[in-house]
């Protein structure tokens, strides 16, 4: 592999190997496009790159910390004293609490920039819905949000937090009236009204240039990892250990190390109930290749096509499809994906709480779960990297409710 | 008398002028009758959390830079004893007189380890997410600007963002740190709103101590969410009949009975001396950051500082760096709830009188018989009936102001702030930017005013949900 060129990822037309794409209606490629053009003439501007430095710094709280888990380290210490060392990347410390903002202020200012004065977005349990009102009302932008009407049921507060927030909230009925419905009816929104809106996506999904674009804005997270590493211990991490719903904070930490063989990427997806009980959201295990949201990656179909309702205790991970660059990353070996239950998650979550008086969310719980499986069988000293993608003050009544406690 | 110094850490080398009052006779026998004499005094390191009955006695803050520190507290009114003038003091029964004092001689044992120091900065900036930015509200600027244009510059101190979602995490952290190295294995503490509470059991899960939060039965009720939040960090939350005041009544009882091997862990800057001087020190990383942040973003000093006051320790930890600093307005507010005249508010040193309450004596919320009243606020944070005592002195002595906000206008500026910055305030922090209605206008154009947004509010929805009845 010496002396060969890094792939491009992705390649001009947006595709990793042969995932991502831009599968989308006619009327939104020009919109692509401009989008696609924009982004990389600010990635140059000066002006636009200090411009969100500051706001990541001041308003979102940046750099977030990368923090010597000493508690969770000794519980994983095996008896003759040896072990990996644990860090953790405290995404959870970001305003609204998890690495979403990253993204949805970058775009904010991407939007504003462009001289789009709205923004759409959809939303499966309100996070993404509330960070990105949460930008439009930093800088006074309309703001409309698609959720499927079941989930606004479920999660009244957060769509009173939205409507605090200065966002509309439209609430969708067809299909089964959840995030996969919205992101369908936000996407229509986007097709008839391309001139004067942008849309916000919260992950490294849908058509060109949206992978790329999310995984550069989140790729801040891995950057200032190689920075505190060095400082830290005057080396890399030998291991990164993220959660995969849609794929964001994974790709936000790995994508600054994807090039460096000596650094192992572990994504950890939800297996739900349980990998053979069909629900779960374990897409890069379980899934097949196709099409959906406008790019090619593996997605939860049955055998006609027809998306599988996918299943997670964490709303975040309940995702029936993946973005493209982690589809590619796993069939061309570079970064390994694993599940963990929703049991083993609640477990997770409680060590952190207990050990280190961090509460993580239901979805960073995941990949906090995973350590107890891959510890055992790293050298002694190891470093692993961690990626705290949130903080789970909103998944308490969730953990009670079933760890009975 | 000679010793071999290297083994000891020099704890005082004070020139007295007065004659230190002693109520042991042995003691007062000798030393010496001159009027002024030099006392030096040091511990084996190994021996310093059992300090001697001699130190005691002397209960001032110890400084190695004499002249600095002291003319600090002289226009801070300390005096000794822990005094702002004739607030504060050590108003307990005799068998917690040792230990507090215990405590202060370790609190000043750790003012000056470099090491502890070190461990603390490095907590704070890992753990608590320090510092916090400071941050201009361009849209909340914009607001406030006449139809000139003109109007004061707004920036946010942004406590919302710690570890734990409020200021408190920069006490708890640091006092947990201390039990740690008193060899203690238990904390207590008592919690009215739950932040406090919350904030010690995940610094004790941390550092793996075991922790008692005290709550009153009427605030588990309201705040059930972090009960929850107490219980998953591992604490154990004693119900006790009644509200704050119970639960703290109740907490300090428990913890006399095991005083060797518990610490109580107080949240904030009332209670007996050490205590409030001690909290207001670990909060006071707020106001020296805002100085350096300050300096960096326009060369300067803020004008004006406003802060919520509950009990006092974000208004105090924000005022103390700039207490000196006569051209830096301080301005508290406080909760006028329903309204000061409804008798339903927790506006203390707008209605109180001074009287003496766990351990201080302190403006406090009383009636005519001198019976403490229930006080009330949408910010339950604020609901406390007393204050702390260096708050008391400086509204006496003018140096910092005080108002009210009621708890419509805490609700409203809670929405403001929602839709022109998208940050959720508590609603305790929400009363300081409800004073930004009044204030602002009477500004000069271009002042600069920073508000600490003490905790986050993102939790308060429901409570706002609630009252406001469901808007569209």
């Amino acid at each position: 592999m010496e002396g060969q060129a890094p792939l491009l990822r992705p390649d001009p037309l947006g595709r990793f190997g042969r995932f991502g794409g831009k599968f989308v209606p006619e009327t939104l490629i020009y919109a692509l496009s401009e989008l696609e053009s924009a982004f990389h003439s600010l990635a140059g501007d000066q002006d636009f790159q200090k411009e969100l430095e500051g706001i990541l710094r001041d308003y979102v709280g940046r750099e977030s910390p990368l923090y010597f888990a000493e508690r969770l380290t000794e519980h994983y210490r095996r008896p003759n004293g040896e072990g990996p060392h644990i860090y953790l990347k405290r995404e959870d410390l970001n305003h609204t609490g998890a690495h979403k903002i990253n993204n949805a202020v970058a775009q904010a200012l991407l939007a504003k920039r462009l001289g789009k004065k709205r923004v759409i977005a959809e939303t499966g349990a309100g996070q993404h819905g509330v960070a990105t009102a949460t930008v439009c009302a930093r800088f006074g932008l309309q703001c409309v949000v698609y959720m499927g009407a079941q989930d606004m049921e479920r999660q009244a507060l957060n769509v009173f937090r939205m409507r605090l927030l200065g966002a509309e909230v439209r609430a969708v009925h067809s299909g089964t009236a959840t995030l996969k419905d919205a992101t369908s009816e936000a996407i229509r929104d986007w097709v008839t009204n391309v001139e004067t809106t942008l849309y916000i996506l919260g992950s490294v999904c849908g058509p060109h240039p949206y992978p790329m674009m999310v995984r550069e804005f989140q790729a801040v997270i891995g950057r200032e990892t190689r920075r505190q590493a060095m400082e830290k211990w005057g080396g890399k991490p030998d291991v990164l250990l993220a959660c995969v719903g849609g794929g964001s904070n994974a790709m936000g930490l790995f994508h600054e190390f994807v090039d460096d063989r000596d650094v192992r990427m572990i994504g950890v997806e939800a297996a739900g109930l349980g990998l053979e009980s069909g629900k779960h959201a374990a897409t890069l295990t379980k899934g097949e290749v196709g099409v959906l949201h406008g790019a090619m990656s593996y997605l939860l179909q049955d055998e006609e096509g027809q998306i599988i309702e996918p299943h997670s205790i964490s709303a975040g991970l309940d995702y029936p499809g993946v973005g493209p660059e982690h589809s590619f990353l796993k069939d061309i070996g570079s970064a390994e994906y694993y599940s963990i239950t929703d049991e083993e998650a609640l477990e997770a979550f409680k060590r952190l709480s207990r050990l280190e008086g961090i509460i993580p969310a239901l979805e960073t719980s995941h990949a906090l779960a995973y350590l107890e499986e891959l510890c055992p069988t790293l050298p002694n000293g190891a470093k692993v990297v961690i990626n705290c993608s949130g903080r789970g003050d909103k998944d308490v009544q969730t953990a009670y409710t079933h760890l009975q406690m | 008398m000679t010793c071999n110094v290297q083994n000891y850490v020099l704890l005082t080398n004070k020139i007295y002028t007065k004659r230190t009052q002693a109520s042991n006779p042995e003691r007062s026998r000798s030393l010496p009758s001159a009027s002024s004499f030099r006392v030096v005094c040091a511990v084996e390191e190994q021996t310093s959390t059992s300090t001697s009955i001699a130190l005691n006695r002397i209960s001032m803050p110890l400084d190695m830079e004499i002249s600095e520190e002291k003319k600090k507290k002289k226009s801070l009114g300390e005096v000794g004893g822990g005094k702002f003038g004739r607030y504060g003091g050590k108003y307990v029964p005799e068998t917690l007189i040792t230990c507090l004092a215990k405590l202060e001689a370790e609190f000043n044992l750790v003012l000056h380890d470099p090491d502890f120091q070190a461990e603390l900065t490095m907590a704070l900036r890992d753990y608590v997410g320090r510092e916090t930015p400071l941050y201009f509200a361009k849209r909340l600027t914009n607001h406030y600007k006449d139809e000139y244009g003109e109007g004061p510059e707004i920036y946010i101190k942004r406590e919302d963002l710690n570890h734990g979602g409020s200021h408190k995490m920069n006490n708890a952290i640091a006092q947990a740190m201390i039990a740690k190295r008193m060899g203690r294995t238990s904390v207590m503490a008592s919690t009215g709103a739950g932040q406090h509470g919350v904030a010690t059991a995940a610094a004790c899960a941390k550092l793996s101590l075991k922790c008692t939060v005290f709550m009153g039965t009427t605030d588990m009720e309201k705040q059930s969410s972090n009960v929850l939040l107490m219980n998953l960090l591992g604490a154990e939350v004693k119900p006790v009949k009644g509200n704050f005041k119970d639960a703290s009544s109740q907490a300090i009882r428990e913890w006399v009975g095991s005083l060797e091997t518990s610490y109580y862990l107080t949240g904030t800057v009332v209670g007996p001396h050490p205590c409030p001087s001690m909290v207001r020190e670990f909060q006071s990383v707020i106001g020296k950051e805002t100085r350096t942040q300050a300096m960096e973003k326009w060369g300067g000093k803020p004008d004006v500082l406003v802060a919520c006051v509950g009990s006092g320790s974000n208004a105090l930890g924000f005022f103390h760096e700039f207490v000196e600093d006569q051209d830096v307005r301080l301005i508290g507010v406080e909760a006028a709830g329903f309204g000061l005249d409804s008798g339903k508010h927790a506006a203390t040193l707008a209605r109180g009188e001074v009287g003496v309450y766990h351990g201080a004596m302190s403006y406090l919320l009383q009636d005519s018989e001198g019976q403490i009243q229930r006080p009330h606020s949408v910010g339950v944070g604020l609901e406390y009936p007393g204050v702390s005592p260096e708050l008391s002195f400086l509204k006496d002595n003018g140096r910092a102001e005080f108002y009210t906000a009621t708890d419509k206008e805490a609700i409203e500026a809670y929405e403001r702030l929602c839709r022109l910055e998208g940050i959720f305030p508590a609603l305790e922090a929400a009363h300081a930017f409800a004073y930004l209605e009044k204030l602002c206008p009477t500004l000069p154009n271009g002042t600069r005013v920073v508000v600490n947004c003490s905790g986050r509010g993102y939790k308060d929805a429901a409570r706002v949900f609630d009252i406001l009845g469901h808007p569209s």
